[in-house]
């Protein structure tokens, strides 16, 4: 009784609580309240995301009740405790206080609560060589039926460059990805391939024949007739594809490839 | 100010109180008034967290529009999006990693440690490097856990080979690495040997040079100060200190390697490629700079297909022990001294490593 009369309850949320909140709230906002982590990283990280996000709320709120019971302890703390952190974080690890370099975590926090940034687009595209992994030539398997057959951008490039079977020849193909534009007035339908996170894209790109440009970035729909440029396995080995039709479409939830 | 009412309240019924009876009285009155306390605080939190809210969401909608055209430069909504992606990437694995290490600072006593691992630092460490590979996830997760070893009596060495190996030899990563080199087995032998060679070497190295002096004293096990204490109680605080810490650590890591992903083209390195030797110092240093994590760097590698077999084999080497994301994790943790020196042996280490593992096995 004698020590709790000497304690004095803080009303001031603690930072700590405030900063694990915040992370919370933007991993549930972005993974459990919409799609938005499609952007960012892979689909199966969701659980992680999700139950990351329950844990630190949980973990602030826990953090914030019991604090009650151990008050008198933290005051003795403040006291020769304050401005030894940041450096000498390492010697006090006075484990009850949030380090000053955890406030960095506000700038992503605040970013995907208040303005999520975009989906990687024709920018990243657009500076990368697109490229399929070598997989060394060989017959690939009959297209699956359709007409025209929808293929991922993936599956049409290994198909063109690989392909000693020419699987497409004759096959009306549709491919749906952004716009991007080159310099020089060519255009491609792109796709960038995600593996973990957006930090890792490789950019798939289809060159498109026989049609104007849209905007750069429009997401839209090519219909047409794969173009043979060379021999499968060598340089001239390109995705082309001769258009027959361009449709403009709504971005998909998961702008990118999987692998 | 309502806790003076309280204060005074409790101090005469102190004083005036003689008989047993009517101190329990006291007692379930002040738990009543704690109740009460705990209520009007989560009425201010609340309140306050509310107006908060309202306030960031006014000033956010009116200011959106003019940050919206800040950031609408495509270079520099790019940099946005890789920046927070690296960062909710690695919160997930960083939280994992903070709770296997204040569970074991909370729960697990030292003498575990000392029967499990050989009492001789020089033994301890390949076998440390190899329980590297029960720790399934990406590079985050491994720093704190590292730490908090070392912080049980675990002989700085052995924690050390187990940090670098973890996140390079885990099942996860070996078999994303067979996934993304199709029909080609020896490459995942290669990286499975020549990480864990890295590590032991690192761990070995240390036994002979390191001193206990880089690492930041509280390493020798403290005594009072209360803040080893277990339990739950040392559990949480443990827990929330060491996510904020390195979550602050992280997001630097995530800055540095987002301005790297803008700055560096990849196709730029299709000039380097003639070289051997220059393309395996080439994607070595690529590998710190892009901080591709350990279970996606496969993927990445498989696709510099203009590279030799031993340069990507020491992209995948290098990425998961020493990038930028890496060297702020461990700089935040074991201190600045530390971090710049070990990445640097660990760089050199990992590269002849490759090197050499590549020669015999590629």
């Amino acid at each position: 009784m004698t020590t709790r009369a000497r304690t004095r309850p803080r009303l001031r949320p603690r930072p700590q609580g405030v900063l694990l909140i915040l992370c919370g709230a933007a991993l549930l906002r972005i993974a459990l309240f919409s799609e938005l982590y499609l952007r960012y990283v892979k689909e199966g990280l969701r659980p992680y995301l999700v139950v990351s996000g329950v844990a630190l709320i949980a973990l602030a709120l826990v953090g914030m009740v019991s604090r009650d019971h151990e008050e008198k302890e933290e005051e003795k703390e403040e006291e020769h405790g304050h401005d030894h952190e940041e450096e000498e974080d390492e010697h006090g690890h006075d484990h009850t206080r949030s380090p000053r370099i955890a406030w960095l975590l506000t700038a992503p926090a605040l970013a995907l609560l208040l303005f999520p940034p975009p989906a990687l687009g024709s920018y990243s595209a657009g500076r990368e060589e697109a490229r399929v992994a070598a997989q060394g030539t060989g017959t690939f398997p009959e297209l699956p039926a359709g007409d025209p057959v929808d293929l991922t951008l993936g599956a049409f490039a290994s198909r063109a460059e690989w392909d000693t079977g020419a699987s497409m020849k004759g096959r009306t193909v549709r491919l749906t990805g952004f716009v991007t534009r080159d310099d020089d007035g060519t255009w491609y339908i792109a796709r960038l391939l995600v593996t973990c996170c957006a930090a890792d894209a490789q950019a798939l790109k289809v060159r498109i024949r026989g049609a104007d440009a849209p905007a750069a970035d429009a997401w839209v729909t090519v219909t047409g007739a794969w173009r043979p440029t060379g021999k499968p396995g060598s340089d001239a080995a390109r995705p082309v594809l001769d258009a027959a039709s361009v449709k403009r479409v709504a971005a998909p939830s998961d702008p990118y490839e999987k692998r | 100010m309502d806790t003076s009412g309280v204060e005074t309240r409790d101090a005469e019924l102190g004083g005036a109180d003689t008989s047993g009876a009517d101190t329990r009285g006291a007692g379930s009155r002040s738990s009543a008034a704690d109740g009460a306390r705990l209520v009007v605080r989560a009425l201010v939190y609340v309140v306050v967290g509310g107006v908060a809210l309202v306030v960031i969401a006014t000033v956010g909608s009116v200011l959106g529009p003019m940050v919206a055209l800040d950031i609408a430069t495509p270079a520099m909504a790019a940099w946005w999006t890789v920046f927070t992606a690296v960062a909710v990437q690695g919160i997930p694995f960083l939280l994992l990693g903070t709770v296997v290490s204040a569970a074991i600072g909370a729960f697990v006593p030292e003498r575990v440690f000392s029967r499990v691992l050989p009492k001789n630092p020089a033994l301890a460490v390949p076998v440390a490097g190899a329980a590297g590979a029960v720790l399934p996830g990406c590079e985050c997760a491994s720093v704190p856990v590292a730490d908090s070893l070392m912080r049980r009596g675990v002989a700085p060495a052995a924690a050390l080979a187990f940090l670098l190996s973890a996140p390079a030899i885990n099942p996860v990563v070996l078999v994303a690495t067979s996934i993304a080199f199709p029909g080609n087995p020896a490459m995942v032998g290669a990286r499975l040997v020549a990480s864990l060679a890295t590590a032991v070497v690192m761990g070995w190295l240390w036994v002979r040079f390191g001193r206990e002096e880089w690492l930041p004293t509280r390493r020798t096990p403290e005594v009072g100060a209360g803040a080893a204490t277990g339990g739950w109680r040392g559990f949480r605080d443990g827990l929330q200190h060491d996510f904020l810490h390195a979550g602050g650590f992280l997001v630097l890591g995530a800055a540095a390697a987002a301005t790297f992903n803008i700055l560096v083209p990849r196709s730029l390195l299709d000039v380097f490629t003639g070289s051997p030797w220059l393309s395996v110092l080439l994607l070595a240093v690529l590998a710190v700079v892009l901080c591709v994590c350990s279970e996606a760097d496969a993927f990445v590698a498989a696709s510099l297909t203009g590279f030799s077999p031993t340069a990507r084999l020491a992209f995948m080497v290098v990425g998961p022990m020493v990038d930028l994301k890496l060297i702020a994790l461990q700089a935040g943790t074991f201190g600045r001294a530390f971090a710049f020196r070990f990445s640097a042996v660990t760089w050199v280490v990992a590269v002849v490593s490759s090197g050499v593992v590549g020669w015999w096995l590629l």
